[in-house]
């Protein structure tokens, strides 16, 4: 194994290769974006109910924990906002809760008592609410494991009906 | 301008540990870059919400996904460009025809047009967007076949 170069061996220019490699570089460096925290919350969502209906979509056999009607299993939920599209009042059941933390502690004693059977949400939310907000809501939702969750609109009777 | 004399010492840097560190950088940002991110308009800013899951990358790459992009103005972004409320529904029904046709096409299943499609639709939701116009988005979608959903927020307190 020589490692002395003959002198007619040809010499490979590297400079070029360099240069493009720095510029491929740059183009690599420049066009990175870290992926974002990003999360999520999956459902099924089944087609829209009338928004003053309670009946929540049928549940398939393989979900379906019992055999009563869906609309029993099924924990209305209503958020009315102000003006400014804030969370104006919550009413969860017949309930009305002030804020999310006690939206909180009122889901988990529904959920823990067992002589009621809900085992799903319909949220009627009105419709000025911010995105934010709602996202907040289902947050109380899932942190409680009650992840089967369907949306209607607050229909215009419903919010003439806000305090 | 100095040529060199003969028999003068010429002093050449050794550039192959340089064009080794540069490939690897290269490899790395390749590997990391992710084209698909294109879809996910950085003008959204989405809202914080603590238990939002972390996305699954095996899913991500098994299923197909419909990205809804809505600013704050509830309009929708699609490809870069702002739809308004009728065009973005005409959008959703186009796609869900796509959809269907692609798995007509590929899978040599024919899912009608009252079927549940499999697709995720991927909403995301500007913290600032009323509710009114992303849930007609989410009627749009339903009404087009559209089941499965995944709300978009931002891990973290």
């Amino acid at each position: 194994m020589s490692k002395k170069l003959r002198p007619s061996e040809p010499e490979i220019p590297i400079t070029p290769m360099l240069d493009m490699a720095f510029q491929l570089l740059t183009f690599f460096i420049l066009t990175y974006r870290p992926a974002p925290t990003e999360g999520q919350f999956s459902m099924n969502l089944l087609p829209a109910q009338p928004a003053t209906s309670m009946e929540a979509p049928a549940p398939t056999e393989a979900n379906a924990p019992s055999d009563l009607p869906a609309g029993l299993r099924t924990l209305p939920t209503t958020l009315r906002a102000t003006a400014d599209g804030a969370i104006a009042a919550i009413t969860i059941g017949d309930n009305q809760v002030s804020g999310l933390d006690e939206l909180s502690k009122s889901l988990a004693e529904i959920l823990a008592d067992p002589t009621l059977p809900f085992d799903q949400a319909l949220i009627k939310v009105d419709p000025r609410l911010k995105y934010a907000d709602l996202i907040r809501v289902v947050d109380v939702f899932a942190r409680n494991k009650l992840t089967k969750i369907s949306f209607a609109e607050l229909g215009a009777d419903d919010m003439g009906a806000a305090p | 301008m100095s040529a060199s004399m003969p028999g003068e010492l010429k002093a050449e840097p050794n550039l192959t540990p340089l064009l080794d560190i540069v490939f690897q950088l290269i490899t790395f940002f390749m590997l990391v870059i992710n084209f698909s991110q294109d879809e996910y308009d950085v003008r959204i800013k989405l809202p914080v919400a603590g238990s939002a899951r972390p996305i699954d990358d095996a899913d991500l790459a098994a299923q197909e996904r419909l990205v809804l992009n809505i600013d704050s103005r509830g309009k929708l972004l699609f490809n870069g460009k702002e739809l308004t409320l009728t065009q973005a529904i005409e959008r959703i029904k186009f796609e869900a025809q796509l959809y269907r046709l692609n798995i007509k096409t590929l899978r040599g299943k024919k899912v009608d047009p009252g079927e549940d499609l499999p697709t995720r639709v991927v909403i995301r939701g500007d913290r600032d967007t009323e509710f009114a116009p992303i849930y007609s988005l989410i009627s749009a979608c339903q009404a087009s076949g559209f089941r499965k959903f995944d709300l978009k927020a931002m891990t973290g307190s």
